[in-house]
């Protein structure tokens, strides 16, 4: 417990050395603990690329990750966020009931996946000169090349570019599941049953399943959450049904500063 | 060579079938008589109509006005073009060697009207040799009747009491003619010498502002093309200042030698009229540009101009709030001049009306999203709903069971219904595209969760006990 503190600064200290535009950024943690431990710098980091992919028959919508991707994007800043896909279905009120305030998003559609890529670049390139807060792409194959490209590009900018893997098949999705990309973190969200509100019928209140499946400098994590609500926050559940039903939220503002 | 009523015709024929006497409407045994081993080809008016609408399109190296004139002519309005090229007589002698260039029979005429340029083209002009008179009754009066531009059945009518030239209809009292001969008549006389207007249909809408570069040799490669386009852009610039707008659509014509024309079309989120970001945007458009064997001219047009104070004019990003449109721009050049879009709140029952797409840069503010009262709404919802295949049991349940993408899903939990009718004021559009039925008006809608945890956004089109049954679909999925 003493040489924690030490060890702390030292992490930051090499973290600087080896990535200093992360540290720079500065990160975004979660208040859900579980996350933020195995997060480097004890949130997500906002100059770095991430990837959310769903589960199951939600790997064809990713309607989960869209929903956890509109909470992180409620509480990065107030800038625009560039919203890069191939189908846009993206529906204004559901992105609002998980923190996103819809008149943030410029769409942008484009036919292939390498011109969703291209857009984000270029989104990153322009970056908080054009208002941006973050960029998110919807892609089935992120080549690694492109993957880095964006890492980079986002370090630079300092700003948070989230690529949602959407397949449209199980073969594609069997294909470029497992594969390596160079994202700094890697995760899967998927919808689970939602828990019950003791004295009303029907669906209670929802949940995802949250799992970190790679992070670089960081460690795997996995937990289940209440969904995003209406400021962005996910919680843990509140075990049982007669609890209250808020739970405890971090009472400081949603950024804080790495190293 | 055309088929009309069962009978083989000509439809058209060369100089050399012209001088043995063959000529279009003869049918095709009369001209194998005359010409054994005719060589012939079935008649093709689509790709004729379309070769003419890019001789006209090409004719805009003159002149922003030309249109297609029937089967075989072009029109052109050049008022206050014909200075550029040293005069009318200047302007049609370079239309003909080019035309004859490109290896293009043609008649020429220029006249104060266009009935006068018709009749003077089909009727007196010669191969090679413009027609400029200087006075058009004189010019027009020696011309059959047909050069009025009449129907067939109108001209055999005048010639059938002896009228057989325009001159000897001109001393005739108009109303006479138009109750003997319908007003057609005296209306194309009126519009002959001017008397009665006639406006010109343009190709396309006529662009408010254009800027033009000719090349003495034609240019191909990139480099060049790139300069050109940066030099049109700064040409323009200044005409857009004079009158204090700035662009919203460009279109950048390449006349190619060969006669052909290539187009950079682009909109810009916001009026502007900085030369470095207009040329930026063209040049990026620049490889999906075939210069083919050469580019001859190159035409920057302004199409739509919006009021743009001097102050506005410098589109840089500014530290603090940030300006998307240079970005917005540089995207929709890259991918499509619609790709990008903002979602826009309205105030609608519909769930696909509640919230929809609307073209990026059209700055109507959206209306107060209260979504506070309204029940849970979906992240995704697809546009139109997706047809399941489901089971229930009571006429006001929600299915137990639904197939949807091969996948079968039980459903653990449900809530609803929420009874939504479709806005009889408002056209439908997405449903009846869907082939939703139409005494479905009615949808109820619930959101149903399935064993994996996955939440579905379902509805049930017509009402239960409707004679059709009611149909099922899943309109969204929740997050």
């Amino acid at each position: 417990m003493t040489n924690a503190v030490p060890l702390a600064v030292l992490r930051s200290r090499i973290r600087r050395i080896e990535r200093p535009a992360t540290a720079v950024s500065g990160v975004l943690p979660f208040g859900v603990a579980v996350l933020d431990r195995a997060l480097p710098g004890g949130g997500l980091g906002l100059g770095a690329l991430h990837e959310i992919m769903g589960e199951g028959g939600d790997e064809e919508d990713c309607a989960a990750a869209a929903g956890f991707a509109a909470g992180i994007l409620a509480r990065i800043g107030s800038g625009a966020v560039l919203w890069c896909l191939r189908r846009p279905d993206l529906y204004g009120p559901g992105l609002a009931a998980h923190g996103l305030d819809p008149a943030r998003i410029v769409l942008v559609s484009a036919a292939r996946d390498d011109r969703v890529l291209w857009a984000l670049e270029e989104g990153l390139r322009a970056g908080r000169g054009a208002g941006l807060a973050a960029v998110v792409g919807e892609v089935g194959r992120l080549p690694m090349v492109a993957g880095r490209r964006l890492q980079l590009a986002a370090e630079r900018a300092g700003v948070a570019a989230l690529v949602l893997r959407r397949w449209r098949s199980g073969g594609e999705a069997a294909a470029e599941r497992g594969r390596p990309s160079a994202a700094a973190t890697r995760w899967r969200v998927s919808s689970r049953p939602s828990a019950a509100v003791a004295g009303e019928p029907g669906i209670g209140r929802p949940r995802w399943r949250v799992e970190l499946l790679r992070c670089r400098g960081g460690r795997p994590a996995a937990c289940e959450v209440e969904v995003a609500d209406a400021t962005g926050h996910v919680c843990l559940p509140a075990g049982l049904a007669d609890r209250p039903a808020a739970a405890p939220r971090p009472a400081a503002g949603p950024l804080r500063r790495a190293g | 060579m055309t088929a009309e009523a069962g009978r083989l015709l000509l439809a058209a024929v060369d100089a050399a079938a012209a001088a043995m006497g063959l000529a279009p409407g003869m049918p095709l045994a009369d001209a194998l008589s005359f010409v054994p081993g005719l060589a012939t080809r079935p008649a093709e008016p689509e790709s004729d109509r379309a070769a003419l609408a890019r001789l006209a399109e090409w004719c805009g190296r003159y002149s922003p006005w030309t249109a297609p004139d029937g089967a075989a002519g072009v029109k052109l309005e050049i008022t206050g073009c014909a200075h550029l090229w040293g005069g009318e007589a200047a302007l049609a002698a370079d239309l003909s060697r080019r035309l004859a260039r490109q290896g293009i029979a043609h008649r020429i005429a220029v006249a104060d009207t266009l009935g006068a340029a018709w009749a003077l083209a089909h009727f007196a002009a010669a191969e090679g040799a413009p027609a400029l008179p200087a006075k058009i009754r004189e010019a027009v009066a020696p011309l059959p009747v047909e050069a009025l531009r009449l129907d067939p059945a109108t001209a055999a009518g005048l010639r059938r009491v002896g009228l057989k030239r325009v001159g000897e209809l001109f001393p005739m009292p108009r109303a006479a003619l138009a109750r003997r001969f319908g007003e057609t008549v005296a209306r194309r006389l009126d519009q002959l010498d001017g008397a009665a207007p006639e406006p010109l249909s343009p190709l396309g809408t006529a662009p408010t502002r254009r800027v033009r570069l000719s090349f003495a040799e034609p240019i191909a490669d990139p480099a060049s093309l790139a300069a050109a386009a940066e030099r049109l852009a700064g040409d323009l610039v200044p005409w857009l200042a004079r009158e204090g707008v700035g662009a919203r659509r460009l279109d950048l014509g390449f006349h190619r030698v060969d006669g052909r024309v290539e187009h950079i079309r682009l909109g810009t989120a916001r009026p502007s009229r900085d030369p470095a970001h207009l040329a930026k945007l063209l040049t990026a458009r620049l490889d999906t540009v075939d210069p083919g064997l050469g580019v001859e001219d190159m035409i920057l047009a302004a199409y739509a101009v919006e009021p743009l104070g001097p102050e506005q004019v410098e589109i840089r990003p500014q530290a603090g709030g940030g300006d998307l449109a240079p970005l917005a721009d540089r995207l929709a050049a890259g991918l499509e001049p619609d790709a990008l879009a903002v979602l826009r709140a309205r105030e609608s029952h519909l769930p696909e009306r509640a919230s929809a797409t609307a073209p990026f840069g059209e700055g109507a503010p959206s209306a107060a999203a209260e979504n506070a009262a309204k029940p849970p709404r979906p992240v995704r919802l697809f546009r139109p709903p997706e047809p399941i295949e489901a089971f229930w049991l009571l006429p006001d349940d929600p299915p137990f069971r639904f197939a949807w993408r091969r996948r079968r899903h039980l459903v653990a939990q449900a809530d609803g219904p929420e009874r939504v009718a479709e806005e009889w004021w408002q056209p439908g559009q997405d449903m009846h595209r869907a082939g939703l039925h139409h005494e479905g008006a009615i949808r109820d809608y619930y959101r149903v969760e399935d064993e994996e945890g996955r939440r579905f956004w379902l509805f049930r089109s017509g009402l239960p006990g409707h004679e059709a049954p009611p149909r099922w679909y899943v309109h969204g999925v929740f997050a």
